[in-house]
């Protein structure tokens, strides 16, 4: 058997797991059942559900803010200050919302069955011009954030622009916007430090859940073996993902800082206190109204994902 | 049967259309979808009970990729582009700019070509098309340069080459169709095409000088302007000055402080403030809707063949076949700029017989993966490149003189536009009597390759500013 | 080349039907050209409310995604029924009576069956994207201020259909002059030489060249 796996842009920390898990699935079946990965040939990152639900190619990658109206559901995980601090806390937390009943249902409706997460840390900015002191300097900052984080960064005053993200170094350089809100590998490989002059250490405002998908018909197609292939691989690829990301992309990230002599900007625990109090709970409030109007028990799975937060798992 | 070995048969299938005189758009279209029944039902092992499915699969996949691939921001530069184009007509730009350099320049030998020269590239400031560009001055400035006596057919050739450079210098349209392709920074590209830009024209301008000098008879240099003349030629032709720094400043500001938007924002505004002088000079709304009209037929035209060729690509990419020819083109054991010389050949003579986006779209899914590979990789720094420059910097570099290879087939022919285009402005010449007289640029344009090919940083250092 | 190509009428059935679709599809280009505009004064909006009110158009590169494909599909069976989708027309444009008739009955049977084609693909793909159950039965929706896609999508196929009406009379009117042999072809585009072609692109430009 052999699967298409359809991914975007380049192979980076961002997907290691799933060519971790090509090479375990080929490893343990002597080579009978391959994934082959392809980087932007089968589909555009956006459409990726779509050709699970097609059936064009079997896995495929894809983040849930893209299109919220596709997958509501999971779009929990992505609520500004939800409080994740670890990529491992962001996995058991992907995972236990993947294994709700409503979530599957809501994939269920592309054919995808949700395989796992790839997480990431939490969103911070890179800025030019002078560094805030306090969230009060966010007044009138234009700020490249799209989606929940740009709703979150409003409520202190800051003024969200949308642009691709192919445009933001640019955009930042020539003053369009003064910050950008990004992961840290995104902000090494869209060049936003370059001529950044600081980062902000603990904002952390949230981030995106980009999960793995595979299509429904084609997992059940596979014969026992090679099922158990798969699915038994899945942590041994996230746990070879998480020691990437920490060892190639954390660690490279202080001394690209440093390198860069970027300062680093850390707010006090009231002034995050008084962000998360601003922005947290309405944009959680809005998200459930709007979720129960889709009849998605958004409250439970809002509780699902805080409760988990709070037991410190 | 292998993909790879589909991929070939449907792309050879392709061509056969093509030269039957199917629209160019509809047949890669048909090719593409072809291909992805084909693979599908190859991957189902030709059960004739799962056609139906592979049909369904291959129509679903290929029904995607009009809305998907059109709806981007990038692509948004197209069509305004050309409205400015179009709105430059009804504000009597163009007339102003010819006079201004023909004051200016016209004393040199051959000055009537030169200043003809340098007015397309100043047009070509504002101007995204280069069939518009020689369309519009070989009715403003054939009739000059046959009125002192230059050969009509060498005329007729220095409006066609200088059309060209409309698609070099910023804003280009061709140059933001290489950027959406091969995904690299529309801005940057942009801005990389200007001084190569520029630099065609001067060479342009050398060899029409240098052609003055041998030749006897020639083209007379137009002198007897005063100062007075020349100041007084100016202002009429500062609109287009106007644009083109709007525009400038939408990119960089040169003056250290914010840019006002960013390249996609600036080819909007540059449209704005044509479309307001056009209003200023008395522009109508039926004239207005003609220019609307033409505008929506030609980015109708040519989005059709993006996401008609895009299907076509969305199949090959299930055929492997970039990959493929990547992994032989990396595999020869010829030296990389021999084959970089070849693959512009290949250009040269592929550039004879068709479109030049049709030609990209077709040829850099396939060939720019292999280039990069050439160099070293997407991700290879200056070091440790093949050709001396890091990744994107050679996404740069081979993207100009792509658009170089594709500006030249505009006037080679059997089929070179701008010709056909300059013939049929006027009545007394045929599209033989264009051909002959663009001759010589050819020249001028092979000097101008392979400089950009000896000396790179001609085409990166403007963009490694910034 | 986008060049208008010459396209002959007169009373018969099939010339009137086809300046009526002629009109209709008139009025889809101008849509197109109307979005065009539509973009010029977005930038505006956006360039002028982030420089000056320090408020930029939210949402700015999703209306753009919107407006695309009102650009780019409103206008093709427009630009079809002119003869504007460029082709290479050395070989069809040697052919004279019969012979070329088959050559463009067979050209344009095969753009017809791939339309229809792509009509079926591009309804699917609005389908998944509209859910008469969801809040503004959207299933899909844009990236940053989440607008419904479903009606960008549609404009595909509507499109598409209009081009298949479009491909299914010209198919008819080559289908006819290749029974009856006739010289002249109607409600179709001529295929003049390049270098008439140019001609006639040339005198739409100094038509409005002042
Ligand atoms: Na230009
Ligand atoms: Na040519």
């Amino acid at each position: 058997t052999e699967w298409n796996v359809s991914l975007w842009g380049k192979r980076r920390a961002f997907t290691e797991h799933v060519e971790k898990l090509a090479e375990l699935v080929s490893e343990k079946t002597n080579g009978e059942f391959t994934l082959k990965i392809s980087y932007g040939g089968l589909s555009k990152n956006k459409e990726n559900l779509d050709g699970i639900s097609i059936g064009a190619f079997e896995m495929a990658q894809f983040c849930a803010g893209y299109h919220r109206d596709k997958n509501p559901s999971i779009t929990v995980l992505e609520l500004p200050f939800l409080g994740v601090e670890t990529l491992e806390q962001e996995i058991a937390l992907s995972m236990a919302v993947y294994q709700h009943p409503a979530v599957k249902k809501d994939l269920a409706r592309w054919d995808a069955t949700l395989l796992m997460p790839s997480p990431l840390p939490q969103y911070n900015l890179v800025g030019v011009g002078e560094a805030p002191k306090s969230l009060a300097d966010f007044e009138g900052l234009s700020v490249r954030a799209t989606g929940g984080i740009g709703k979150a960064m409003a409520t202190v005053g800051a003024v969200p622009t949308s642009m691709s993200a192919s445009e933001v170094r640019q955009a930042m350089d020539s003053g369009i916007v003064k910050a950008v809100s990004f992961a840290p590998h995104a902000h090494m490989s869209f060049g936003t430090i370059e001529n950044g002059k600081w980062w902000t250490t603990n904002l952390n405002p949230g981030t995106v859940n980009c999960p793995v998908v595979v299509n429904t018909p084609a997992l059940e197609d596979l014969s026992d073996a090679h099922r158990e292939a798969l699915l038994g691989s899945v942590d041994e690829a996230l746990e070879y993902y998480v020691t990437q990301y920490e060892s190639k992309t954390m660690e490279a990230w202080g001394p690209a800082l440093d390198e860069r002599g970027i300062e680093r900007v850390t707010f006090s625990d009231e002034e995050i206190a008084a962000f998360k109090e601003a922005a947290a709970a309405p944009a959680a409030a809005a998200w459930i109204e709007e979720n129960t109007a889709r009849r998605l028990p958004a409250q439970e799975l809002y509780d699902l994902v805080t409760g988990m937060v709070a037991n410190g798992s | 049967m292998e993909p790879i070995e589909i991929g070939l048969i449907v792309s050879g299938g392709m061509l056969v259309l093509v030269v039957l005189g199917m629209r160019v758009a509809f047949a890669a279209a048909a090719a593409g979808m072809v291909g992805l029944i084909w693979i599908f039902w190859a991957k189902f092992g030709y059960d004739p009970a799962r056609f139906g499915k592979a049909l369904t699969i291959a129509v679903k996949t290929a029904g995607q990729v009009p809305h998907s691939k059109i709806s981007s921001q990038a692509l948004s530069l197209i069509p305004t582009f050309i409205l400015i184009g179009y709105l430059a007509y009804y504000a009597g730009l163009t007339k102003a700019l010819f006079e201004a350099a023909k004051r200016w320049l016209a004393w040199v030998p051959g000055g009537l070509a030169v200043s003809t020269v340098f007015a397309t590239a100043g047009f070509a400031a504002v101007s995204g098309a280069s069939v518009a560009t020689s369309a519009v001055f070989a009715r403003i400035a054939i009739p000059e340069m046959l009125k002192i006596g230059y050969n009509k057919q060498f005329a007729a050739g220095v409006v066609a080459a200088g059309g060209t450079l409309a698609s070099l210098i910023p804003p280009s349209a061709i140059l933001v169709i290489y950027a959406i392709i091969v995904e690299q920074d529309v801005g940057k590209l942009l801005l990389a095409g200007f001084i190569p830009g520029a630099f065609s024209a001067v060479i342009y301008g050398l060899l029409i000088i240098g052609l003055a000098k041998t030749i006897k008879n020639f083209g007379p240099p137009v002198s007897g302007f005063t100062w007075k003349e020349r100041f007084a030629a100016l202002p009429p032709a500062l609109p287009i000055v106007f644009v083109v720094v709007t525009i400038i400043f939408f990119v960089y500001n040169p003056f250290g402080g914010d840019a006002w938007g960013t390249p996609t924002e600036g080819g909007a505004i540059g449209a704005f403030v044509v479309f307001v002088m056009a209003l200023y000079q008395g522009m109508r709304w039926s004239e207005l809707k003609d220019a609307l009209l033409e505008t929506a037929k030609l980015s109708v035209m040519i989005f059709t063949i993006i996401w008609g060729v895009l299907i076509y690509v969305r199949f090959l990419g299930f055929a492997e076949l970039p990959s493929a020819f990547s992994d032989w083109i990396t595999s020869l054991s010829m030296s990389p700029m021999l084959i970089l010389i070849c693959i512009l050949l290949a250009y040269a003579v592929l550039g004879m017989f068709m479109d030049a986006i049709g030609m990209l779209l077709l040829t850099l899914p396939v060939v720019y993966p292999a280039v990069m590979a050439l160099n070293g990789g997407e991700a290879v720094s200056a070091a440790e490149s093949t050709f001396g420059m890091s990744g994107p910097m050679c996404a740069i570099w081979f993207g100009i003189l792509v658009v170089k290879m594709a500006e030249f087939c505009l006037i080679t022919p059997p089929i070179g536009l701008n010709c056909f285009v300059v013939a049929g402005v006027r009545d007394d010449l045929t599209v033989q009597d264009v051909f002959k007289g663009v001759t010589p640029f050819f020249i001028a344009d092979a000097v101008t390759i392979a400089l950009l090919v000896a000396f790179p940083a001609i085409v990166l250092w403007l963009p490694g500013q910034v | 080349m986008a060049g208008s190509s010459l396209v002959l009428t007169d009373d018969s059935r099939l010339s009137k039907i086809d300046q009526r679709l002629y009109k209709l599809e008139g009025y889809l280009a101008l849509l197109s050209g109307l979005a065009v505009f539509s973009l010029m004064l977005l930038a505006v909006f956006s360039v002028g409310g982030r420089n000056l009110a320090g408020q930029p158009l939210p949402g700015y590169v999703d209306w753009i995604e919107q407006a695309m494909p009102l650009i780019a599909f409103m206008g093709i069976a427009f630009t079809q029924r002119d003869g504007g989708h460029i082709r290479m027309d050395m070989l069809v444009g040697a052919l004279r009576g019969r012979p070329l008739y088959l050559a463009e009955l067979i050209t344009t049977l095969v753009i017809l069956c791939v339309m229809l084609l792509l009509v079926w693909g591009s309804w699917a793909h609005f389908d998944r994207s509209f859910d008469f159950s969801a809040p503004m039965w959207s299933s899909d929706s844009s990236m940053d201020i989440s607008l419904p896609l479903w009606p960008a999508k549609l404009l595909v196929p509507v499109a598409f259909s209009v081009l298949c009406l479009r491909l299914v009379l010209q198919v008819w009117a080559y289908g006819s002059a290749l029974i009856t042999g006739d010289d002249t072809l109607i409600a179709v585009p001529l295929v003049a030489d390049a270098a008439t072609q140019a001609a006639m692109e040339a005198e739409h430009v100094s038509a409005h060249d002042k």
